[in-house]
């Protein structure tokens, strides 16, 4: 066994070229498992004398080993680990550590851990959002640092810094878990935000997700995907088709009070709806979604203003107060007020005969923003429609997924492959 | 902790870029484990509000620990001034703003906050009303019924003295009608594409 | 449409006249004097017409009218074999007509015997027949029974012993009695999926059938839909059913029905055109119409667009319409419907229409008339909007350039949506698929 002086040596030495490194990822290799944990505790002083930004593959092993040794990491060294962790997350190589990624998915975690154990979950954001960056082969790659990254904002309260990863498209997925805990803490932040219809999209891609055995992540997805729908459009859509028999079946039967909500909410009544979520206030508040809850409840007032304002040109505050079940003219002002002052109509309100004139919206569809509106729409719809085609087409070429289409005539098996066939040809 | 940025945006009275500018230095200060006791809270709250990011600020004030909030009075002002916001208690923003003693650091801003915030509800009262009588637009605007008849005149309302109903002039939408022509190029071109 | 408490009293007023629509049929106080019993009773024949006087007076609320009714019906029960509607019929009299309208026990008993020795003799033979294989003889022996049963009041059994005949009939006249027998036991028994399966059974034989056959067949499938609330269906039914029904299907439906029925369902489901060339202009149901002036006239006045007098016509005959068997339940939705499509109609040329104006013509408060316009408004019925402050409905021209930056924005929108939550559920499909077929492989 080489010395702990001599490996140091070589990582000093072989950190250059590719080949350089490759070699020294062999003796790393051999290394780890013996020498690097036994020493882990002692390993601490060496990292002095490496460069996280140079020598990256290295450090990484040595720091690995230490970070998942057990050890109490607050005893390492004298110095802060967590910031050691910290600050090679943000220098290292992307290059190098990408060689040994679970090395670094490793280091993600212990960071994770013990900032939640510290109790200090904004410590971490930082470093895992650099983390997410330095380990994705694309933007489009989801990776296991972006759940734990999402967890982290939410626990800081930190909503808005989620919003970095979030922004990007997912396309390519390892874990099916780290996709649903991915739209699941997403759908949260975006819930947060009250950015509900980005919450929509999240959540329903945790529900509609493959899936051969129900998860706790979906049933609990599902529950806020019911109450962000009616908060967002007041009513809930029944499963799509791709939607895997396993949610179909068993989805609203771990929701059922949810389910009831629904019932409730379709009636249109206030006074019904409120004091179903009374009865049930204990339920919701043990998922966590009694806010959410609320939320729903209010959005009653709005929905029922709102279709108002598809039947009448105007409207006495008065009759909009009773029609809504609000109980004074002045409620229904401060309503409709608030909706205006919100964007949700398009309305002015006539203190004088105390009158509400309801107008269609405004929007001509001739000003240069919405021309420009219109182009990028177009060009994402391309770009991703010219995506969709080559996916199209890599498909009908894989082995595999020939020789499943030619067996499927005697078993269709748990993959309905026509998932990838139906749906995009009625857009080309 | 280098606040200095901070500073700076103060001082240049640039307010809008305050609170990304805040969000990313307490998360970088975070990732180091400095101690936070010197952070502009204050600051960094009333930077939120002057975007009108409610739900940031919210978020903000119910990360920050109890003695924090306890032991800093300036911070918990301006966090009422928040309640007032997300409540839209139109009326309480100019109270809760008016009834503390703010240190000079921050004093402007504060200012600044107001002012903004009037602007946005004379609009939004502009946009919202057609009629409305003088007590509730003083009510709105934080203002004496004076001052507030004489500020909405002055943009072109009108007065019934006998009613005390105001008669709201709407502005006349403005739309910029220059457009680059190669986007109409492109436009064109996709047209083109569908129809051959 | 909701009628709740706060429905102002000009509202409650314009609902209590009947108008209103939604609200359940009370069987309460309404004056049912117009109802001649006795003429009315006399439209019918056979079980139906008991039936329809127990129906009667269970529902009209007027003591004398009742009596009446079940006087009717107790005579006419007793000369034929059915002791257990006797009893009931008995029971509901209770006393009032004194005691020659009680109980009769001994010709329950007179009857009951000889229907115990009827019922075996016709068992006997029937076996004999069984046993002789002799299949028009079974035939008929089963109709025999079924005829027993039927005129015994024991319906089911009567049901079953027509349905057997059906494996020994030979010619298409055969199927046909089995039909029409089948229906009528079916429509008193209240199962009409029966009666439509067995309308077209008998539609289906090869040879031409009578035209009597043709009309009562027409008219048990317009009563099916009816009953069935497929109101569109039966207007088609009954106003092509033949003239020639004439009173023969007495023991089922009167002339004066067919036009009752065929006129409101028509009125409820049917658009102007078809209003105009199915019902008015056809020579043939204008037969029936002669016969109920009133409904005649009705029709006219909706197709003239006088919507007053046609709600007047309407009111006039409600009360006795919630007195027929079939009509009752459906009375309510029916009227509704025919009122709704008479205030689309009345809004439809106008690109403006006083409220007030058309509050008169359709005899209601300017207030309800909001209601049901706002409701008519939601439901997407009429395509306009409603200026309260000045009681004016204006109709709603959707801006189409406006509507179609909308929907393409929206279709891009939801394109974008589907198709990226689509690449993701294909990435985990394939994901999986490989882990399946190349074992467990970590990442």
């Amino acid at each position: 066994m080489e010395s702990l002086e001599a490996l140091v040596a070589h990582i000093q030495g072989l950190s250059g070229s590719p080949e350089e490194v490759a070699h020294l990822h062999s003796l790393l290799k051999q290394a780890d498992g013996d020498s690097l944990r036994a020493h882990a505790s002692a390993l601490v002083p060496f990292l002095a004398h490496l460069s996280p930004g140079a020598h990256s593959l290295g450090y990484l092993y040595l720091l690995e080993a230490c970070a998942t040794s057990g050890a109490n990491l607050g005893d390492f060294g004298g110095g802060d680990f967590l910031v050691t962790m910290a600050d090679f997350l943000t220098a290292c190589s992307s290059d190098q550590i990408r060689l040994a990624p679970d090395k670094f998915l490793n280091v993600c975690r212990v960071l994770k851990d013990q900032v939640m154990q510290l109790n200090r979950p904004i410590r971490g954001i930082a470093p895992l959002r650099v983390a997410v960056r330095k380990i994705q082969a694309s933007p489009e790659q989801l990776t296991p640092v972006h759940a734990d990254y999402l967890l982290l904002c939410l626990l800081a309260k930190q909503y808005k810094a989620g919003l970095s990863v979030l922004e990007d498209d997912i396309f390519e997925v390892d874990q099916p878990k780290d996709l649903f805990l991915y739209c699941y803490y997403g759908g949260m932040i975006y819930i947060g935000l009250k950015k509900f219809p980005k919450a929509l999209e999240l959540l329903h891609n945790a529900v509609t997700a493959p899936m051969s055995s129900l998860n706790a992540i979906a049933v609990e997805a599902y529950k806020k995907y019911i109450l962000v729908s009616l908060i967002q459009n007041g009513q809930v859509p029944s499963f799509p088709k791709y939607t895997s028999a396993t949610a179909q079946r068993n989805l609203r039967n771990h929701a059922q009070i949810y389910v009831d909500l629904c019932t409730s909410y379709g009636n249109g009544r206030y006074s019904d709806l409120e004091i179903f979520i009374e009865s049930n206030a204990a339920v919701f508040q043990s998922d966590n979604n009694l806010g959410l809850v609320k939320q729903v409840l209010s959005s009653m007032y709005k929905r029922n203003i709102q279709r108002l304002t598809q039947t009448y040109l105007t409207l006495s505050l008065e009759d909009i107060a009773r029609s809504v079940q609000l109980e004074t003219p002045r409620d229904a002002e401060m309503h409709v007020l608030r909706m205006i002052e919100d964007g949700e109509i398009h309305a002015t309100i006539n203190q004088k005969d105390g009158m509400v004139s309801f107008h269609e919206d405004p929007e001509q569809y001739k000003s240069v923003e919405m021309v420009e509106h219109i182009d990028s729409s177009i060009q994402r719809l391309t770009a991703l429609s010219k995506k969709l085609a080559s996916i199209d087409e890599n498909m009908t070429c894989d082995p595999a997924y020939l020789l499943k289409v030619s067996s499927t005539g005697r078993d269709r098996g748990r993959f309905d492959y026509e998932d990838f066939d139906t749906v995009p040809h009625k857009y080309f | 902790m280098d606040l200095s940025a901070v500073q700076a945006s103060l001082s240049d009275k640039s307010y809008s870029s305050l609170a990304p500018l805040c969000d990313e230095l307490l998360l970088q200060a975070a990732s180091r484990g400095t101690t936070t006791d010197e952070w502009p809270y204050a600051v960094h709250l009333l930077a939120h509000l002057y975007l009108n990011d409610l739900n940031s600020a919210r978020f903000f004030w119910k990360s920050l620990p109890q003695e924090v909030k306890g032991a800093r009075p300036e911070l918990a002002a301006i966090w009422r001034i928040g309640q007032c916001l997300w409540n839209r208690d139109y009326a309480g923003v100019y109270t809760a703003a008016q009834g503390f003693e703010w240190g000079p650091d921050i004093a402007d801003f504060i200012a600044a906050f107001l002012e903004s915030y009037r602007q946005r509800i004379f609009q939004l009262l502009t946009s919202a009303y057609s009629t409305i009588t003088v007590a509730d637009v003083a009510h709105f605007m934080g203002m004496s019924e004076e001052d507030s008849t004489n500020y909405a005149v002055q943009n072109g309302w009108s007065l019934d003295a006998g009613t005390k109903m105001l008669t709201v002039k709407k502005p006349k939408a403005q739309t910029n009608q220059k457009l680059d022509a190669s986007k109409l190029q492109r436009l064109t071109e996709c047209v083109f594409h569908l129809e051959h | 449409m909701d009628v709740e408490g706060e429905v102002p009293a000009a509202a409650a007023a314009a609902i209590a006249n009947g108008l209103g629509g939604g609200e359940e049929a009370s069987p309460a106080p309404f004056s049912a004097e117009q109802l001649d019993v006795e003429a009315y009773a006399a439209q019918y024949s056979g079980r139906t017409r008991l039936a329809r006087l127990v129906f009667v007076a269970d529902r009209c609320g007027v003591e004398a009218m009742q009596l009446e009714a079940l006087r009717m019906a107790y005579d006419e029960i007793k000369r034929g074999e059915d002791v257990q509607l006797h009893r009931d019929v008995a029971l509901k009299i209770n006393g009032r007509l004194g005691p020659r309208y009680g109980l009769d026990q001994a010709w329950v008993d007179t009857v009951s015997r000889r229907a115990e020795q009827r019922k075996e003799k016709l068992e006997n033979e029937l076996n004999g027949y069984r046993t002789n294989l002799i299949k028009e003889s079974i035939r008929m022996g089963y109709n025999d029974i079924g005829d027993f049963f039927y005129a015994h009041g024991q319906l089911s059994d009567a049901f079953k012993s027509y349905i057997r005949t059906r494996d020994y009939c030979t010619t298409s006249k055969h199927i046909v009695q089995m039909c029409m027998n089948v229906i009528l036991v079916s429509i008193e028994l209240g199962q009409f999926a029966h009666v439509s399966n067995y309308v077209s059974k008998a539609e289906q034989t090869p040879d031409s059938l009578d035209p009597i056959i043709v009309a009562k067949l027409r008219a048990a499938a317009g009563l099916a839909n009816l009953e069935t609330k497929k109101y569109k269906l039966a207007a088609r039914k009954f106003v092509e059913t033949g003239i020639e029904l004439g009173n023969n299907y007495s023991e089922v439906i009167a002339p004066q029905d067919v036009a009752v029925y065929g006129a409101l369902c028509a009125l409820a489901s049917f658009d102007r055109s078809d209003l105009k060339s199915k019902v008015i202009d056809n020579i043939n149901f204008r037969n029936f119409l002669e016969l109920v002036p009133e409904v005649r006239e009705l029709v006219n006045d909706f197709y003239a667009s006088r919507y007053g007098s046609c709600l007047g016509h309407l009111e006039k005959l409600k009360p006795n319409l919630l007195l027929d068997i079939h009509l009752h339940e459906h009375v309510e939705t029916l009227y509704t419907d025919i009122r709704h499509k008479a205030i689309i109609q009345y809004t439809l040329p106008f690109i403006s229409v006083d409220l007030n104006t058309m509050a008169t013509a359709f005899k209601t408060s300017v207030s309800m008339l909001e209601k049901e316009l706002a409701a008519l408004i939601t439901e997407n019925k009429i395509q306009a909007r409603i200026d309260s402050h000045n009681k004016i409905l204006y109709a709603r021209h959707a801006d189409q350039r406006n509507t179609t930056f909308q929907r393409v924005l929206q279709t891009g929108n939801e394109f974008e949506r589907d198709v990226k939550s689509m690449l993701l559920r294909a990435n985990l499909l394939k994901h999986e698929y490989s882990q399946r077929t190349s074992g467990s492989r970590k990442m």
